[in-house]
């Protein structure tokens, strides 16, 4: 509050790269910062940087669709995100920073007796694991959300839904500002504009990280990449079943707020939200095909333009403003992958598809606990690298795929 | 109000037009824009600002800028300034509380100030915690800008239509013009677009022109939509020509939002097109070049102008004040006018962002102060203005100096201060502080505030613009309806060539993919159920996908796809596939006929025909087998007829012999069935003694009608899923899962590990090596309670498994279903529970069919 007065710097400006620093952290997006952050704070880390390659959230924690919630379909996922929800509660106020974390219930739309049993399964799922889920008719729904077409009219008429009462969506960049605030101000150096472009590495371990601004001799190296995590894997030669897709999104002009849900449909592919400043935002399924490239395409905007208004017929004449897209890393089972690779002291955070910024503080806690610690923590480790050794694989396609 | 007639002006006077503002009725001309007749009847605010709901009036008169946003006929955020008038419009202002002139929300403006910082949401509403939902309820309240009737259903038709042109020109200006007419005398196929509805009447020989309509982006392969109401044209080009030339930027100083600060465009605007006077007595403001242009434009339409500024003379305190939001006086340097009009040139940026999007590269040009376009795609060209051709440098302030509140954007109410105040926070970086102080973000996508803004970034943090560069261009060019990108509301549905028999019949259809299917045709699935193992049923299975892979290699094509054997599979036999993916994950089911020994006929589950035909292809391309595929799904229909009555009732229509030993359960044979060429299967999905009919659709409404008059009952989805779970059948995508295999999903028999290769080979055998951590199990429940279908296996108050299909069965006397438990609790017999509302109910394990074991019904 004070500082709506008296302005603060919200962290030191970018400083020279040190020699050596404990714990390297490539990538400044919310996961990185984050696992400073728990560093610093759990951890009492005192020699930890930050080396983003562009500006701290440029990446896919500015870019996704800013939807938290937990009802995962597995017991491992449900669990990992349940705490990641609750640790965002009460991230504001921990970091003194308005994350403008808006609960107000997420709505997973059936379409299909199909759709409506694996809601069914999710919620059974959630309920067990302490999580507010369950599934809801066409009537609980309009009391929720009336402006939603409930009628006939759609090809696809919904059925019900899964009723999540404590998703929702925050503030993206808050997320990553006050995290980088907060891991700031304990000692963290944040170097933003410096790309990292080779490991060297001897005995199995990365001793040094070599950037566009000089080289750094490091303790340990944490990838939180996200859409990059293969390129920035092949450089410290751990090859990551990933693959990097785009994945678009919409803003309409701003109207009077009155959607307060969200309303997701997997059967139209399509996630319907409603900002605080009163846009809509739209997103929809990854692309199937591989690129880096941004350019995004016509076909999304049409297709998801033409689903969204299957739901809400009332947005026919408000316009779309600005369409993004952001790089997605998906993992064959969809869930992340979290923590040791077969390089000692290289440590990841991948695998998020469209599902990581939800993931962001809890990835921060358990990872750091990894750097810190050198154990795993039992809540990530079914996300280990070594499942896809070991096929004990996590499947979550039928939650995470175009389940915001 | 209006001037004599100008050369050229827009409106007819012949024809007045009425419509409302609010509670007031008005007048204005056919050819007026909703904006210009407001402006004709003395109406200089037209909206209320984004965040401090101050007055707001028209500012570029281009569309450009919300500034003129209202709601038309129930429509939110209608620019009005370019919105044709209509008779009988019903036009009311918006984001307002209270009137347009008196707004009670513009206290935030007069006593917010020092509490609403920009980003004062994030430093506040933090404790407690309990309250935020309550701060946020009232944000949300004075958020957004127009009000949508929110009940509002689907009221326009909107098409879209593909088209090509050998040359598309983007912008109809001199430049677009002259290119357009270039590139006529060349061949046809030359099309024109351009924003304004002056160009909807201009010829141009060999050039077919579309205005007023909007291009909205360029995409790949030069694909560029057309906003043109309520058409969306998609245009593939061979060579597009971007002829967009420029926006006039306005200028940032102390009370340059106020009403009657115009850029010099919308004061030309409402002199020529209108005939209206812009004011009565004006000042001009121009960094760049184009000051005594302005004033001579303005004294022709009777303005007043006692002063004109060449800001290039270096003046540095400059600022606007008004009354009731318009202004009255601009001090320069100390020195006092009044007026009531301030037209203002900042220069005039190349639009440039049609170019960006389609890949171009946007940089800096030092000498210009702007930045231009270079390194345009193949095929890609720009012409006049757009490229800076014939910009001249502006110079004037980054931000003047003055007093009172001074906007860099004036969508999003961003002040100069604003952006100040993000540096010194540390959003040092275009791309940070555009998030934090939400500048470009607004209505106008940084049209009239991203080289404003740039300048002052520079400025501020000495440097240069070319070392802060731009924010990314994004589509599309202007805001356009959802409506249009949706086009017509045609979401394709399947139906089988049956459909109409079975709604005669009164049938429940439901969704099964992306078919339409009978769920049952009376109240009581299990009456049905009980008619198939009593007598005769018939089924619609036409949506099957079916196949056909014919060719000297076909079996090997299939050896090779699926983990059991079908080169050795005898012509005129059946076999039961699973496809598995390269992992060795379950993807599809169905059965294969070998029909001759270079010839076989696949069916797949209901929603997996593309998916296996793709497949199929796919590794067919792969390999290089002599093989070909078909899909024909579409083309045949299918009937299963089953029960214990089939064999009779079947014989009856045919002539082929259909006896035990004849046709031989798993045998496919041609047979004509009351004249209709069939292929039989005899196969038992459902149980019982049964005949899987494929034959051309046209004849399906011919042969069911036919089978019914003979006595078989209709059965729907639901009774078939009941017998299939008696059975023990599972149905891929229901039971499995994308992780599940052939070994945990009760089928170790099915793979042949001895073939040389198969898809999904290597993964199999890996799982082999280990022990399954889960597997898919029959059970029978202990009560008479159907658990839901994924309600979760319980140890120790932790799921542990889940059921996947569960069924009340009359036949077997229980509630039966499948699941996935544990590998340590999967023995037969062993005792689980399940999860019913909210309490435990037990199970037991069962393992095979739970009816007719060995399967001698259907075998007999």
């Amino acid at each position: 509050m004070k500082e709506i007065f008296f302005p603060k710097r919200m962290w030191r400006s970018r400083g020279e790269l040190k020699r050596r620093y404990d714990v390297v952290i490539v990538g400044g997006g919310s996961h990185g910062l984050a696992t400073a952050y728990y560093l610093a704070k759990e951890h009492g880390a005192k020699s930890v940087c930050i080396l983003e390659k562009s500006y701290i959230g440029s990446g896919a924690s500015g870019r996704n669709t800013t939807i938290v919630r937990s009802n995962y379909r597995t017991p491992e996922g449900a669990a990992f995100y349940g705490e990641s929800v609750r640790l965002y509660e009460r991230l504001s106020k921990e970091l003194d920073f308005n994350l403008m974390f808006s609960q107000r219930g997420h709505l997973t739309l059936a379409h299909s007796d199909r759709a409506l049993v694996v809601m069914q399964e999710r919620a059974e799922v959630n309920k067990l694991l302490g999580i507010k889920s369950s599934v809801v008719g066409p009537r609980e729904i309009a009391a929720l959300c009336p402006e939603l077409d409930l009628s006939d009219r759609p090809t696809w008429p919904v059925l019900g839904a899964l009723f999540h009462p404590p998703g929702g969506i925050i503030r993206h960049d808050a997320v990553v500002w006050a995290f980088a605030r907060a891991a700031d101000r304990r000692g963290v150096d944040i170097h933003p504009y410096t790309e990292v472009t080779g490991f060297q590495q001897s005995n199995g371990r990365v001793t040094v990280v070599e950037t566009n601004r000089g080289r750094i001799e490091c303790g340990q190296v944490v990838s939180a990449t996200a859409g990059w995590s293969t390129l920035v894997g092949d450089l410290a030669g751990v090859r990551l079943p990933i693959t990097t897709h785009i994945l678009q999104a919409f803003v309409t002009e701003p109207l009077k707020p009155f959607l307060d849900v969200v309303i997701v449909s997997s059967q139209l592919h399509v996630y319907v939200s409603q900002t605080d400043r009163g846009e809509f935002l739209i997103g929809a399924e990854i692309e199937p095909y591989t690129t880096y490239k941004g350019t995004g395409t016509l076909s999304f905007l049409e297709t998801s333009a033409r689903h969204s208004l299957e739901l809400f017929p009332q947005l026919e004449r408000t316009k779309l403003l600005r369409t993004w897209t952001g790089l997605c890393d998906l993992s064959p089972d969809y869930s992340p992958i979290l923590g040791k690779t077969e390089v000692d002291n290289f440590h990841v955070s991948t695998g998020w598809g469209t599902y990581g910024f939800k993931a962001a503080p809890i990835v921060g806690v358990t990872l750091a606990e990894l750097v810190a610690t050198g154990k795993t923590p039992e809540l990530i480790a079914p996300f280990a690298l070594e499942r896809f050794h070991t096929d004990t694989l996590v499947s979550e396609l039928a939650a995470a795929a175009v389940s915001h | 109000m209006r001037l004599p007639a100008q050369p050229g002006e827009l409106i007819d006077r012949a024809e007045p037009l009425g419509f409302r503002l609010g509670e007031y009725r008005l007048e204005g001309f056919r050819g007026d824009t909703i904006g210009s007749a407001l402006f004709a009847n003395g109406r200089r605010v037209f909206s209320r600002s984004f965040k401090y709901h101050r007055p707001r009036g028209l500012l570029c008169c281009s569309g450009h800028c919300p500034n003129c946003m209202m709601t038309v006929d129930g429509v939110p955020n209608v620019r009005v300034c370019v919105e044709p008038l209509r008779e009988g419009a019903v036009v009311t202002p918006q984001n307002v509380l209270g009137r347009l002139d008196m707004d009670f929300l513009s206290v935030v403006d007069k006593f917010g100030g020092p509490f609403t910082p920009v980003g004062f949401y994030y430093r506040t509403m933090i404790r407690p915690r309990f309250m935020w939902p309550v701060y946020e309820k009232f944000l949300r309240g004075v958020a957004g800008l127009g009000r949508l009737d929110e009940h509002a259903g689907h009221s326009r038709r909107y098409d879209v239509e593909h088209r090509r042109a050998r040359v598309l020109v983007i912008g109809g200006g001199q430049a677009g013009r002259a290119a357009a007419l270039a590139a006529a005398t060349a061949g046809p196929g030359v099309v024109l677009v351009d924003e304004s509805v002056r160009l909807a009447d201009v010829e141009l020989p060999g050039v077919e022109v579309l205005a007023p309509a909007r291009a909205l982006g360029i995409w790949e392969g030069k694909l560029v939509p057309v906003d043109s109401g309520t058409v969306l044209y998609r245009y593939r080009a061979e060579r597009i020509i971007v002829a967009t030339g420029t926006v006039e930027q306005p200028l940032v100083f102390p009370g340059n939002d106020l009403a009657g600060v115009m850029l010099p465009e919308a004061a030309r605007r409402l002199i020529r097109d209108f005939s209206l006077r812009p004011g009565q007595r004006a000042i001009v403001l121009a960094a760049d070049e184009r000051a005594p242009e302005i004033a001579e434009t303005l004294r022709e339409a009777g303005v007043a102008v006692p002063r004109v500024v060449d800001l290039r003379e270096g003046a540095r305190q400059l600022e606007a004040h008004g009354r009731r939001g318009h202004v009255r006086r601009v001090v320069v340097d100390g020195e006092e006018t009044k007026c009531d009009l301030v037209v203002v040139s900042g220069g005039r940026q190349p639009a440039y962002s049609l170019l960006s999007q389609a890949g171009g590269r946007v940089e800096y040009d030092e000498s210009l102060k702007v930045f231009v376009p270079r390194d345009l795609p193949a095929g890609i060209e720009a012409v006049g203005s757009v490229t800076g051709e014939g910009i001249v440098r502006a110079e004037g302030a980054a931000a003047y100096e003055g007093s009172g509140k001074c906007f860099v954007c004036i969508c999003e109410d961003v002040t100069t201060k604003d952006v100040k105040r993000s540096i010194e926070e540390g959003f040092d970086s275009i791309e940070l502080s555009k998030r934090y102080t939400t500048v470009t973000m607004g209505p106008c996508q940084g049209k009239l505030c991203q080289l404003p803004s740039i300048h002052l970034y520079a400025h501020e943090l000495h440097t240069y613009e070319a070392t802060i560069g731009t924010t990314t261009a994004r589509p599309p060019w202007a805001p356009v309806e959802l409506g249009l990108l949706a086009g017509r509301h045609l979401e394709p549905t399947r139906r089988t060539s049956l459909h109409f028999r079975h709604e005669e019949l009164g049938a429940r259809m439901m969704w099964a993919g992306p078919w339409k299917r009978p769920y049952a045709y009376g109240e009581h699935p299990e009456d049905e159920v009980r008619t198939v193992h009593e007598s005769l049923g018939v089924i619609d299975v036409s949506t099957l996908g079916k196949l056909l892979v014919e060719g000297p290699e076909a079996a090997q094509l299939l050896e090779r796809l699926y983990p059991n054997r079908f080169a050795d599979l005898k012509a005129g036999r059946i076999r039961y596939g699973v496809l598995t993916s390269d992992g060795g994950r379950i993807m599809d089911d169905g059965t294969v006929a070998r029909l001759a020994d270079d010839l076989y006929y696949v069916t797949t589950t209901s929603t997996g025909a593309d998916a296996v035909t793709a497949w199929f292809e796919w590794w067919n391309a792969v390999w290089g087998y002599d093989a070909e595929i078909v899909n024909v799904t579409g083309a045949l229909a299918a009937l299963n007829l089953a029960g214990p009555r089939s064999r009779d009732a079947l014989q009856r229509l045919t002539e082929d012999e259909l006896s035990a030993d004849e046709f031989r359960y798993l045998d496919a044979k041609h047979i004509e069935v009351a004249g209709v060429p069939c292929l039989a299967l005899r196969i038992g999905f459902v149980g019982e003694l049964g005949y899987e009919l494929h034959f051309p659709s046209s004849a399906a409404e011919y042969l069911w009608d036919r089978l019914l008059a003979d006595g078989a009952r209709p059965f729907g989805l639901e009774p078939q899923r009941i017998l299939r779970l008696e059975k023990g059948h599972v149905i891929v995508g229901q039971d499995t899962d994308s992780e599940s295999n052939l070994l945990s999903a009760g089928m170790p028999w099915l793979p042949k590990m001895d073939k040389d290769d198969f898809v999904g080979k290597f993964a199999l055998e890996h799982f082999a090596e280990r022990d399954e951590r889960e597997l898919l199990v029959g059970f029978t429940m202990e009560d008479d309670v159907v658990p839901a279908e994924g309600a979760q296996i319980v140890v120790e108050g932790q799921p542990a498994g889940r059921v996947t299909s569960a069924r009340r069965s009359e036949q077997v006397g229980a509630v039966i279903g499948l699941g996935w438990l544990p590998r340590d609790r999967a023995d037969a017999g062993t005792r689980f529970e399940v999860r019913v509302d909210r309490r435990l109910v037990g199970a037991r394990v069962h393992h095979g069919a739970f009816f007719d074991s060995a399967g001698e019904r259907m075998r007999s």
